[in-house]
């Protein structure tokens, strides 16, 4: 680009600085999209950092990769976070378009803008950590060291994240010179995994799982109690990892749908969705409007089951089944029109490449719409039941507070930071599917407690229900799976893409690298990902026996973090 | 003195539940005889993920939920192994998770049997070939029932659960 800092300037001395591609000719009180903006933000902050303009190569849908060396790395990063810029993902690439080496994806959005940056740092099998300027980046980059062996050499941690001591040393899977097969496992590990250690007088701990006393995923919590209120929380998950994103290493896209719907079973639609919107992206596949309201009516229907489930769960966590049944009926309920619709009661093999692949006809979308007429009143009354219990507002209400300053910093979405005050929601702020031209309504409380989280949802499961009744009344007839001409869903064309849904957790991220029609790499960070760290911040304080209410409330995924 | 009679006149405390399933209340009830025969009364169940997507452990948690309410059957869901008769695992067996699968089912006092439910925990299912996965439940346990399924609708493992029972009182 030939344009330089002081050129620009000099043309605009009066109007904001404008660079690039993005110059509005004219006044200067152009409205401008919040895309325009980000961009300018982030060409600025290249230009002032490094004194030139970066090498932006425009990708679809707002996503820009921007490859950077590294002393312009290490000067960005500082800049980005007094920038408000939040850090969304990192991950790693082996080999990325036949350059020998890795390349680290640091992946940056911030609020208010539907832009997503990636910048691209090559690094080899050492280098260093951005985890003192954005902690959150401690798990990814254990995930890194794991997965490819890359050591972050200034790192505050260094324990193993997914490898669990089963795992021999010097083992990282996603190098491309391991071919998934079974390994040697180590039999009896001679150190245990090393746990925080916390000293003072009448501190203990209290080590919980991974086996827990109910029906639910593995996980460890280790407490650190002084009396009964909670001192300190470390969480050490990964207990369920499969080896998702090896398994998808050199499969066909089509193939990989059934993966991206076991990530975790109740967001099976949405990460079915991503995963074929990435795909979509890359092989530049519009996807015909009847598909589209479909899929949303199917992502829409997953959020209300999901939601319902944490309803009862939070009630049945304080010992109060009487308010708790109506939720469980209504929820079966919803999981029967799931298998009426889809055949599946988790709505599994629905979406595909292109579109959707059963149809639905119009007489299955008018019975839905007709339960939805009986569900909206019961699930009313339900709720208003609850809100009448004195004693559940006084379990529910203060307990578990999630403060808002730690939402943008370890990137806290869906619901649980919605309660907390932020506004934040993929569906609106980097709209996909059908959510550009049918908005739902935010649902948005201040509190960050159990109760704001229990409103929150509560909320939700009625907004998606209208939105499901509005999609269904202006549905129009037509394909449901898009008619490629130039290739078929088989001949993939080279290249990468980023897509985002909002799942009922919260924002998940997929990033789909397809070679020769196969895939390269899969990554996905789903919003339990993020959310998890938020647990540890919110119990403290609490006693123990609130910790089952708190961990409800947030209703994290397990196996979508594990994968 | 209280009439025994008031027992069976007077009216239910729960509310009354619009749904009924025949098929589910004749399983059910067949269910609950071969349990109070086979296994005294009460058949206890400890369950276990051993590396699941979840949508199987859903299914399991709603055999709890009215629309099928098992433990009027006799069966019940208890937070310790020490107190179950059957380990119900879900999920492929993940290298992380084996030292707990086996720990989880040595403390089960015996008899003490082993249910496999869904795909993955039956042989390892779309996980088969991962280096993270040992494979089925059978890779590690001695596994008496299997019940396939992605998931397996909670009606479905109900009949597997019924078909264990009808083994064991065949073999007694």
């Amino acid at each position: 680009m030939s344009s330089n800092k002081d050129t620009v300037s000099s043309l605009m001395p009066a109007g904001p600085k404008l660079r690039g591609n993005y110059q509005i000719s004219g006044n200067s009180a152009v409205l401008e999209t919040p895309s325009v903006l980000a961009t300018r933000h982030a060409t600025d902050l290249m230009i002032d950092i490094a004194g030139k303009e970066p090498q932006i190569e425009k990708g679809k849908n707002n996503e820009f990769y921007i490859p950077l060396a590294e002393e312009e790395f290490l000067k960005t990063v500082p800049a980005l976070s007094e920038k408000g810029f939040i850090l969304t993902s990192l991950f790693c690439v082996q080999d990325l378009e036949g350059k020998p080496g890795f390349t680290l994806f640091y992946i940056f959005r911030m609020n208010s803008s539907t832009d997503v940056f990636a910048f691209m740092r090559h690094v080899r099998k050492e280098t260093t950590s951005i985890a003192t300027v954005f902690p959150s980046a401690c798990w990814y980059e254990r995930e890194i060291r794991d997965g490819f062996g890359i050591e972050f050499t200034d790192a505050f941690d260094k324990r193993r994240l997914f490898l669990h001591e089963a795992y021999p040393e010097g083992f990282h899977p996603l190098l491309k010179s391991f071919k998934n097969r079974k390994i040697q496992t180590v039999e009896s590990p001679e150190e245990a995994y090393p746990f925080k250690q916390l000293e003072g007088d009448g501190v203990y701990q209290i080590p919980v799982g991974p086996v827990h006393a109910g029906i639910i995923e593995p996980g460890h919590f280790r407490f650190s109690v002084i009396g009964e209120p909670i001192f300190n929380l470390e969480i050490r998950l990964f207990y369920k990892h499969r080896g998702i994103e090896k398994l998808a290493e050199g499969k066909s896209p089509s193939a990989c749908i059934p993966i991206a719907e076991a990530i975790s079973g109740d967001e099976t639609v949405s990460n079915a969705v991503a995963f074929c919107t990435a795909v979509e992206k890359i092989a530049g596949i519009e996807i015909p409007e009847r598909a589209n309201y479909l899929r949303a009516i199917l992502l829409e229907l997953e959020r209300i089951y999901s939601h319902m489930g944490d309803l009862s769960g939070m009630i049945t966590d304080i010992g109060f089944p009487r308010m708790t049944t109506p939720f469980l009926i209504l929820r079966e309920n919803i999981f029967r029109q799931n298998e009426f619709l889809t055949g599946s009661r988790f709505m599994r093999g629905t979406i595909d490449i292109g579109g959707v692949k059963k149809e639905i006809s119009g007489e299955s979308l008018s019975k839905l719409d007709l339960y939805l007429k009986i569900f909206v009143p019961q699930f009313e009354s339900a709720i208003t039941a609850v809100y009448t219990s004195s004693s559940l507002i006084d379990r529910f209400s203060t307990t578990g507070v999630l403060k808002k300053k730690l939402i943008a910093p370890l990137n806290l979405t869906g619901p649980i930071a919605r309660a907390a005050g932020a506004t934040y929601d993929v569906r609106l702020d980097h709209p996909y599917c059908i959510y550009k031209d049918m908005p739902p309504e935010r649902a948005i409380k201040m509190a960050g407690d159990v109760l704001s989280r229990f409103e929150v949802k509560a909320a939700e499961v009625l907004n998606s229900a209208s939105l499901i009744k509005k999609l269904i009344a202006s549905i129009l007839e037509g394909a449901i799976i898009s008619e490629t001409t130039e290739f078929s869903i088989s001949n993939i064309p080279d290249g990468y893409a980023l897509s985002m849904v909002e799942a009922a957790r919260g924002q998940n991220l997929h990033w789909v690298y397809v070679r020769s029609g196969l895939i390269d790499r899969y990554k996905v960070r789903t919003a339990s990902f993020c959310n998890w760290q938020a647990i540890e911040h919110a119990v403290l304080g609490n006693i123990v026996p609130d910790f089952p209410l708190i961990n409800k409330s947030f209703n994290l995924s397990y196996a979508g973090t594990d994968l | 003195m209280v009439n025994p009679l008031t027992y069976v006149f007077r009216p239910k405390v729960t509310e009354k539940f619009e749904f009924s399933d025949s098929e589910l209340e004749s399983l059910g009830s067949k269910l609950r005889t071969k349990v109070n025969r086979v296994f005294g009364h009460s058949l206890a169940i400890r369950e276990l993920d051993s590396g699941s997507d979840n949508s199987t452990e859903i299914e399991v948690s709603n055999l709890g939920a009215p629309h099928y309410d098992v433990e009027r059957f006799g069966i019940s869901f208890v937070a310790s192994p020490r107190h179950a008769d059957v380990l119900l695992v879900t999920g492929a067996v993940t290298l992380n998770m084996a030292e707990a699968v086996l720990k989880t089912y040595e403390a089960m006092p015996f008899p003490k049997f082993v249910v496999a439910v869904g795909d993955d925990a039956c042989d390892g299912g779309i996980y088969k070939g991962s280096y993270a996965v040992l494979g089925g439940v059978d890779k590690i346990l001695p596994v008496n029932i299997k019940i396939p399924g992605n998931p397996p609708s909670p009606k479905e493992i109900l009949r597997g659960i019924f078909a264990l029972v009808k083994n064991k009182e065949n073999e007694n």
